[in-house]
């Protein structure tokens, strides 16, 4: 093992300003969190190094890739099948406007994989690009934390070089979890699902969660014959109830067949397939079985214990609200710390963190009003509270305020699905709680809407804003009756 | 609206949008194994049945409210009474809210040329259109019936489409425009349409005529329905382009009488005509006088690509507040990186350089309109750049670069001053 000589070869003193480091920051990870911090704090003037593992399309303990999960195998990817997907629908509704189409038109997944596979070559390319123009030095290989103030980097050629920073910055991310179900080794995940070689003609997807339900949609609207089981009544847990009900609906509107209360107890190769079961002792068969049960956080390998440094449960890094780990000079964001794993909120997290370490500029993350979707088909975007939550939380009533539709374009192509919009007021402050909306286009929709809540907008402001029209859009500032009123004090009931 | 505009035009946008969709898609592995043909009488059809079934809505509207639907011509008599085709009703309070209706010049063969409302009830596609008019209906049109695969021409009096927008947004849905095959013929002024002996026409302008149009279509403006009212035997008092002179209540020279609407000439636009009804009908009923609020209201034009905006353009920030900050972002978006089509998107805020406010928004790309609702919200309530900023972004989207501009493209500030009236602005680098 060979050891990088200090600089100045001074000896390390205890409590010693004058201590010289390779780096100010080291980071270990270089997806949307990372990223993001190593340039933001190399702007503020800070020498910064940043290890990630080599690129694939699907990562291992030792794969990954600049970028990160978003660019190569997750938000990105994702959007891009679910494009793909979308038209198919698009197809079948172009007729009612006139459109003579064939009865059956191609739909060629390879040619789709190929140009994913490109675009995310491509913004990897970009990606190291942009560390490069920050001044960000970028290291591909394993990286493990050896001291507070010292990272391990395992470099391809297995030669291990030791770096030295004042900081070190763990943004490793998570993975893909598989249950221990007797057969596991026959199912994928999203990675392989992202990078499939052929469409399946049947799969069946394993979780409830937004993966879950994004691929029911995307494998879908490719044609293909979808089972979705999860363990609970409905989909999306943690969700708006309602707007579960509507996503759910949905789905099976589209024809992805839906098993509630279902979990999966085996898997078995045959000729025809891999035979499912499930726990209600129904065989399923399929060409691919998803398992979409959940991601872990990225630790096992990273040696943290060995330098004390605390874990949840989970085996996330435990933060605290200015991204600090127990270890004075460690810090963590992203995935890795299982905050609220989201790309924007992975960036938020990374420039607190340069501002708060390099920008001499304490800045906490602010998780209150984080708007979301899920990419299935029509989308769902929230923000802010859902019902439940806003009656669990709010003092006075509660007000809820729905709008349920068939939009414009359904009525000429004959599609009947409704779209479903919902804002939920506080009766005593008339501020909105939340806002949300299962429909076409809901995540470009909730966008400005979060910009609105989050500075506590009221209902009587929202009303005030003329609508735009004609568009789905304006169902938000038109909401005039109250769907119901849900007096203070009400219980909940857990779906 | 609902009968010949807002719905039966965005009906035919999505209808014409598909064209679009079908090469877009394309990229994503979709094949077809013939180019696909639009019928255009299935789609007219269709749009027809919708706004009959929308009519007979609005039928059931009023009667659920109780109100008394007569069908005929009205016609005022006096400050309290209405002639419809010949019986008369009294009323306290008379509302006038007839609208408006297409505006075409009167020259040499004008009797050959469509309207908009014509042209959404054609007998039969155009082959080659010209359409006259560099407005929102011209420019919609003009993407509607291209999509449709005519042959479009627009012919403007300007250099640019769509005056009175941001100069960069007129600028980026031109060169949209342009790269999805429309002509567009600039500063010339229409002077005759000559019908030749095969059926075709020519337009005639003042920079030259060109042959072989199979229609020719005026979309040169809209004037208010105010003819043979009996207003100004009333003393109802108008505009010089006919409109009726409203106070900040809806109320006309004429107390009993009362303007809502397209007929008025403030802001056209169906949700504005809701919003002032509603606010006479808070005035006259419900005791409570309330002034409709002209302030941050949104706008979209259905061009292809779509604008979506609310606020100040650029040229007006810099008129009403001197030193602004305007940020654009300019970029291809995901879908387009794989279609491989040339589609790209525009944005761009303008902040007040001493308050921070968002003065406006402009937008031009797909589903610029439906971006751009929420943020109205945000603009009319007066937010800062700073609270679009700590705004967290929704993955993967357009709407997300709208939260997430960092550095201003430019920082306008008035030069240190000789006099009020001295208004130079030079562009400071940006940060």
């Amino acid at each position: 093992m060979a050891r990088k000589m200090l600089i100045d070869g001074e000896l390390e003193k205890p409590n010693e300003e004058k201590t010289q480091y390779d780096f100010d920051l080291f980071v270990i990870g270089a997806g949307s969190g990372g990223v993001r911090a190593s340039r933001f704090s190399a702007q503020y003037g800070a020498k910064v190094g940043i290890c990630e593992l080599p690129f694939h399309p699907i990562s291992t303990e030792v794969i990954g890739g600049v970028g990160g999960t978003c660019v190569i195998r997750g938000c990105v990817p994702k959007k891009i099948l679910v494009y793909g997907a979308s038209f198919g629908s698009e197809l079948e509704d172009a007729r009612g406007y006139g459109w003579e189409l064939n009865e059956r038109i191609d739909f060629n997944w390879k040619k789709l994989l190929l140009k994913k596979t490109e675009e995310i070559v491509r913004l990897n390319g970009i990606y190291k690009r942009m560390l490069a123009n920050a001044g960000v030095k970028l290291f591909e290989g394993e990286g493990k934390v050896v001291g507070p103030n010292e990272v391990e980097v395992n470099q391809l050629d297995g030669t291990k070089i030791s770096y030295s920073a004042k900081h070190i910055l763990i943004a490793t991310g998570s993975r893909a979890q598989r249950p221990a179900i007797p057969g596991q080794e026959l199912a994928i995940t999203s990675d392989e699902a992202l990078s499939l070689e052929e469409l399946p003609k049947r799969a069946v997807i394993l979780g409830g969660g937004y993966i879950a339900v994004e691929f029911a949609s995307i494998w879908r609207g490719m044609g293909a014959s979808v089972d979705l089981c999860f363990r609970k009544e409905l989909p999306l847990r943690g969700f708006d109830d309602e707007m579960r009900a509507v996503v759910a609906r949905n789905l099976e509107g589209r024809g992805v067949n839906m098993h509630p209360r279902t979990t999966l107890t085996e898997l078995v190769k045959t000729e025809d397939g891999i035979k499912v079961r499930t726990d209600h002792g129904e065989e399923l068969l399929a060409d691919v079985v998803l398992f979409a049960t959940g991601r872990t956080p990225n630790t096992k390998r990273l040696n943290l214990e060995a330098v004390g440094i605390e874990l949840d449960k989970n085996g996330a890094v435990k933060v605290d609200e200015y991204s600090r780990t127990n270890i004075p000079s460690i810090w963590a964001i992203g995935d890795v710390t299982d905050r609220m794993n989201l790309t924007p909120v992975a960036l938020m997290e990374g420039t607190c963190f340069a501002k708060t370490v390099f920008g001499e500029q304490p800045s906490k993350p602010d998780y209150s009003h984080v708007p979301c979707a899920v990419f299935c088909i029509p989308p769902l975007s929230v923000v802010g509270l859902s019902e439940e939550q806003a009656i669990d939380q709010a003092n006075g009533d509660v007000l809820v305020f729905t709008s349920t539709f068939n939009p414009m374009k359904n009525t000429i192509s004959g599609r009947q699905e409704k779209t479903v919009m919902k804002l939920v007021v506080d009766g005593e402050t008339d501020k909105v709680l939340g806002a949300s909306m299962c429909g076409p286009d809901a995540a470009e929709i909730i966008q400005g809407i979060a910009v609105a809540l989050k500075c506590g907008a009221t209902k009587a402001q929202f009303d005030s804003t003329v609508g735009i029209h004609p568009s789905a859009a304006e169902e938000f500032v038109t909401m005039r009756s109250v769907s119901r009123r849900i007096a203070a004090g009400k219980p909940k009931n857990n779906l | 609206c609902v009968l010949r505009g807002c719905v039966p035009k965005k009906l035919l946008v999505y209808a014409s949008k598909y064209s679009h969709e079908f090469e877009e898609s394309c990229g994503f592995g979709w094949k077809y194994a013939a180019e696909p043909e639009h019928d255009w009488s299935t789609l007219i059809a269709n749009k027809n049945a919708e706004i009959q079934r929308l009519t007979g809505i609005y039928k059931s509207t009023l009667k659920n409210a109780g109100v008394e639907l007569i069908e005929g011509r009205g016609k005022i008599v006096d400050p309290h009474t209405v002639d419809v085709d010949g019986k008369l009703y009294s009323a306290k309070n008379i509302l006038i809210s007839v609208g408006g209706r297409p505006f075409i010049p009167d020259i040499p063969g004008s009797e050959y040329v469509v309207d908009s409302d014509a042209a959404l009830d054609l007998p039969s596609k155009p082959k080659k259109i010209a359409i006259v008019g560099g407005g929102y209906i011209a420019v919609e049109f003009a993407g509607i019936f291209n999509g449709l695969q005519s042959d479009v021409h627009v012919f403007i009096r300007q250099k640019k489409v769509l005056r009175g927008f941001d100069e960069e947004i007129r600028d980026f849905v031109g060169e949209q425009m342009l790269l999805r095959g429309i002509e567009i013929h600039t500063e010339q002024s229409p002077q005759a349409i000559i019908k030749s002996s095969d059926g075709s026409l020519s337009l005639k302008t003042n920079k030259g005529t060109i042959d072989g149009f199979s229609h020719i279509m005026f979309a040169t403006g809209r004037k208010p329905n105010t003819k043979n009212l009996g207003l100004e035997s009333v003393g109802v008092k108008l505009k010089e382009n006919g409109a009726i002179e409203v106070d900040e209540y809806s109320q006309t020279s004429v107390p009993s009488i009362w303007a809502v609407g397209d007929v008025t000439d403030r802001i056209n636009l169906t949700p504005v005509a809701l919003m002032e009804g509603g606010a006479l009908a808070k005035t006259l009923f419900a005791n409570k006088p309330t002034k409709p609020e002209y302030r941050a209201v949104p706008s979209a034009v259905f061009s292809q690509p779509p604008i979506g905006q609310v606020g100040l353009t650029e040229e007006q920030a810099i008129k009403e507040y001197g030193d602004v900050d305007v940020y654009t972002a300019n970029f291809r978006p995901l879908k387009a990186t794989l279609s491989g089509l040339p589609d790209r998107i525009f944005m761009k805020l303008i902040a007040c350089a001493k308050t921070d406010k968002v003065l406006g928004l402009h937008i031009c790309g797909e589903d610029s309109p439906e971006i751009i609702q929420g943020f109205a919200v945000a603009v009319k309530a007066g937010l800062t750049k700073a609270d679009f900023d700590a705004t967290v972004g929704i993955h993967p989207t357009a709407a997300e670069e709208l939260v997430t501009m960092r550095t201003p493209t430019r920082k306008l500030r008035r030069t240190p001053s000789e006099g009020k009236t001295d208004s130079e602005f030079k562009a400071a680098a940006g940060v």
